[in-house]
């Protein structure tokens, strides 16, 4: 078999080979990682700054960005690069991003699904089996993939959840670039295509954030695109040898199974695609033809879906009809469209125009490349299921662009974008090997292929996350007269875990994260049951107290702070000059629990109050 | 295992790396010991053998190697869970040295005798001192931010606030805690009304930040037949009337 091109040219898919040209370690490597370090330390100041209240700006995060980011896309524009630089360089770009968001929050988890996932662990480690309640995302015990991978880790050695945690999604991150660049690689039988390709995956809008956070998903998504590795790299063999990828594919599709539920499904569906259109294509269900493992991934996903985690059912099912229903109304006129760029709670910050039009012209950028990268496919692979499939998920992906105009299917919309982002990226390299090999690959085609990149992952970064959320937030901080002080929601989390240990609370949801994180409480908020409502009336009804009665709650956390209905906002301190926390509620919403005859207010720090409800015997 | 080098240190790393793991007492070093057990052995032992008669290339090896294992870990979960004991470090290294060792062994059985696999394009590259030096730099350079990252930094426009909080624990005493999240050295007065008693009882106290103290306030006598109210409140000092914070609780009636 030949080696991979390292050329614009493309041939047949070909096994991966030793590197032709120039070796991973010479060249610009050293350069470039160097430029990552700054990169990463320029991210590290500016996050610090925030930290410290200090008045920063995003673009400094930006700058740091764009550091790591450009010199490796630049490269990987090259013709002399080998397949063994590229690869590095990949991996350099895709873990240099994690580091991003490693260091806008280290040492805590502060996304609230990381703070679900680490009461999950917490409570493996206590009890020593999986499947443990959570009573916030009752799911997720169930697809206890991470969590039982993360216990591994925590109880050979030792090491908190948090840096457990870091480590297994960051070896996760890994497993992306490179299966990625693995697929691509094979798909197109060009090792430039596939390091382009991955560089501009990492623009996806969830690269830099949500998919960086210690959840399912991130952990999920990497094991599903090994599995998809494999099928690409089994197409390429025949005869006995299609056998020997059975085993690995088998494993990763369990591992994906019982990680996720919305990345097992859409295994399942990519299996399908691959099957159908592999038919289509060579008229025979026979091998290399993936049947066998789309019915294998559909049942395992099924059983599991049915026989362990039947509760997703009831989680997913109102998320997608909602989003169905979102979806309709707007087309027929009844619900406005949603604003991009709005925050969902009224904590949110808004965001500037310059950030809205940067965000905007990063999906103009996607758009107006997406037809020249089509043709090329087209021209190329029209033959190829995996191009096939890429090209549909690259349309796709435009798709899930108009489900951001509606509010309940943003999230699903959000979801989806990172798995039809693979098949966009493959077509866009193609889009960018064009535009290289029309302009001759002159250095100013590529510092302009390299300044698109950087509008399109900076556009991704904005469109992604929210703008006020670039920089991070005080959580735990150095005090003027020395001695750390923690946030009011924190304070509250950590004195119920010491002096509460077994108690059972309602609570706003970000106040409910930060208990649940930090102890082994049970914590109870949201619509399901109905916390929201006991906590946001001014008046207590006699079925909210019966609620609360039914649950066996007996500690209220009462927060006055607007911002404790936000999972992203509500766990910092407030800051004078900007307001973290937002207006404080009305003062009735704390004050409705004294009237109630047994209740004893045990512990306030202002914003936060902690009601004992059955304190009177 | 004879004549095939790379199964046989597999075999030797899993069995060391599951050892060092478990003794190790120091969380860090315990991990770096074990990350090979973690993320690098059972992978490249299933990889082996999957592929006991072909090798693959660089690529598709690194991404097996570490994607299996870290399958291994999560599908291996749910096996440990159903131990006895559960999801212990003793389990876990067993499970992880016995899939390394079984599938190094099958391995080394299905490939032809004679037959070396070779492992694609592992030799490090040479490098010039200048590539080493803006390497080492880089990583200096990571290493700082990361070292930054988990700084702790004076936040001047924090705000800061103060704790007070009501244990009606242990039954002869009330516990009355103040803490102080403020960002200077504050001094307060704190009043504690007891049912039964006439005058409450009051302390003065200064915290510095981050710093917690305990009230102790035993009760007059038995508890009451009734319930009744315990009141703390705490002024900020130099200040009169409107308290700063307020907490109550209930003494007596069984509670």
């Amino acid at each position: 078999m030949t080696p991979p091109s390292t050329t614009g040219e493309v041939k047949a898919p070909t096994a991966h080979a030793a590197p032709r040209r120039s070796r991973a370690g010479r060249g610009p490597l050293p350069a470039i990682v160097l430029a990552a370090g700054a990169g990463l330390l320029i991210v590290s100041v500016a996050n610090a700054l925030a930290r410290a209240t200090e008045d920063t700006s995003p673009v400094l995060v930006w700058l740091g960005i764009l550091v790591i980011a450009l010199p490796v896309f630049y490269r990987l524009t090259s013709r002399e690069a080998s397949t063994g630089e590229r690869l590095a360089l990949v991996c350099l770009l895709g873990l240099s991003l994690y580091g991003v968001k490693i260091l806008r929050d280290a040492p805590l988890f502060t996304f609230g699904d990381e703070l679900i996932h680490t009461h999950n662990v917490n409570q493996i480690d206590v009890h020593h089996h999986l499947f443990h309640a959570n009573t916030i995302l009752k799911v997720t015990p169930y697809y206890p993939g991470l969590e039982g991978a993360t216990s591994a880790l925590t109880s050979i050695t030792g090491i908190s959840t948090y840096a457990a945690g870091v480590i297994l999604v960051g070896a996760a991150r890994l497993v992306l670039m490179i299966a990625l660049f693995t697929l691509f690689a094979r798909v197109s039988g060009s090792s430039r295509v596939a390091g382009l390709g991955c560089a501009i995956y990492a623009t996806n809008f969830n690269f830099l954030f949500q998919g960086a956070q210690f959840s399912y998903e991130p952990l999920a998504l990497p094991l599903l695109l090994l599995v998809v590795m494999a099928v690409a790299e089994r197409e390429s063999d025949r005869g006995i040898e299609i056998r020997a990828w059975t085993a690995p594919i088998l494993l990763g599709m369990g591992a994906v199974v019982i990680t996720h539920h919305l990345t097992s499904y859409m295994m399942v569906a990519l299996l399908a695609a691959l099957a159908l259109v592999s038919w289509y294509l060579r008229k025979s269900w026979r091998p290399p033809n993936v049947w066998p493992f789309a019915l294998v991934a559909a049942a395992l996903a099924a059983f599991w879906l049915f026989v362990v985690a039947s509760s997703t059912v009831g989680y997913l099912s109102p998320v997608l009809t909602n989003a169905v229903k979102a979806i309709l109304h707007t087309i027929q006129g009844e619900e406005a469209p949603r604003g991009l760029f709005q925050g969902r709670t009224a904590a949110a910050g808004s965001t500037p125009v310059a950030a809205r039009l940067l965000g905007l012209t990063g999906v103009a950028l996607l758009t107006v490349g997406l037809p020249f990268g089509l043709l090329q496919v087209w021209r190329r692979f029209r033959d190829r299921p995996f191009a096939i499939v890429f090209c549909v998920g690259a349309l796709g992906f435009f798709g899930t662009l108009a489900l951001r105009l509606t509010p309940p299917a943003w999230e699903t919309g959000n979801r989806a974008s990172e798995f039809l982002f693979v098949g966009l990226a493959f077509v866009l390299s193609f889009t960018t090997l064009w535009a290289l090999s029309r302009w001759s690959e002159a250095p100013r085609t590529k510092a302009l292929l390299t300044g698109a990149f950087a509008l399109v992952l900076l556009g991704g970064a904005i469109s992604g996350w929210p703008w006020d959320l670039q920089l991070t937030r005080p959580l735990r901080v150095g005090s003027q007269a020395g001695g750390n002080i923690v946030s009011q929601p924190l304070a509250a989390a950590e004195w119920s875990t010491s002096e509460l240990p077994e108690g059972r609370f309602a609570a706003s949801t970000a106040d409910a994260d930060l208990i649940l994180a930090n102890g082994h409480q049970a914590v109870y908020a949201g619509p399901f049951p109905d916390i929201e409502d006991v906590l946001s009336n001014p008046k207590l009804e006699p079925w909210q107290l019966e609620l609360l009665s039914e649950h066996d709650l007996r500690y209220l956390v009462a927060d006055r702070r607007v911002a404790s209905t936000d999972v992203m906002r509500g766990y910092f301190f407030a800051t004078s000059g900007r307001s973290a926390g937002g207006p404080l509620l009305q003062k009735a919403l704390i004050s409705k629990y004294e009237r109630l005859p047994r209740a004893a207010r045990i512990y306030t720090n202002g914003a936060i109050t902690i009601y004992d409800l059955e304190a009177r015997r | 295992m004879r004549g095939h080098r790379d199964l046989a240190f597999a075999c030797r790393a899993a069995l060391a790396s599951a050892a060092l793991g478990l003794l190790i007492p120091i969380g860090w070093l315990s991990f770096i010991a074990a990350a090979p057990l973690f993320f690098a052995l059972p992978g490249y032992a299933i990889t082996s053998l999957a592929f006991a008669r072909r090798s693959r290339g660089l690529a598709p090896l690194i991404a097996l190697t570490l994607g299996l294992s870290l399958a291994v870990l999560v599908l291996g979960s749910l096996l440990v869970s159903a131990l006895p004991g559960g999801l212990r470090a003793g389990w876990w290294a067993a499970l992880l040295v016995v899939v390394t060792l079984a599938a190094s062994w099958q391995a080394a059985l299905r490939r032809d005798p004679g037959h070396r696999i070779s492992l694609p394009a592992m030799r490090p590259p040479r490098l010039a001192t200048g590539a080493i030096a803006l390497l080492a730099g880089g990583l200096v350079l990571a290493a700082l931010a990361i070292a930054i990252g988990f700084v702790t930094f004076k936040a001047p426009n924090a705000v800061g606030f103060t704790e007070l909080w009501i244990s009606p624990r242990p039954a002869d005493a009330i516990r009355v805690g103040v803490g102080s999240q403020e960002q200077e050295r504050r001094s307060y007065r704190l009043e504690v009304r007891v049912p039964g008693d006439a005058a409450p009882v009051e302390r003065r106290l200064s915290l510095d930040p981050g710093q917690t103290k305990v009230l102790r306030v035993p009760l007059p006598g038995q508890p009451p037949a009734r319930a009744q109210r315990v009141v703390a409140l705490l002024y900020q000092a130099g200040t009169q009337g409107r308290p700063y914070r307020r907490v109550n609780a209930w003494i007596g009636g069984g509670g």
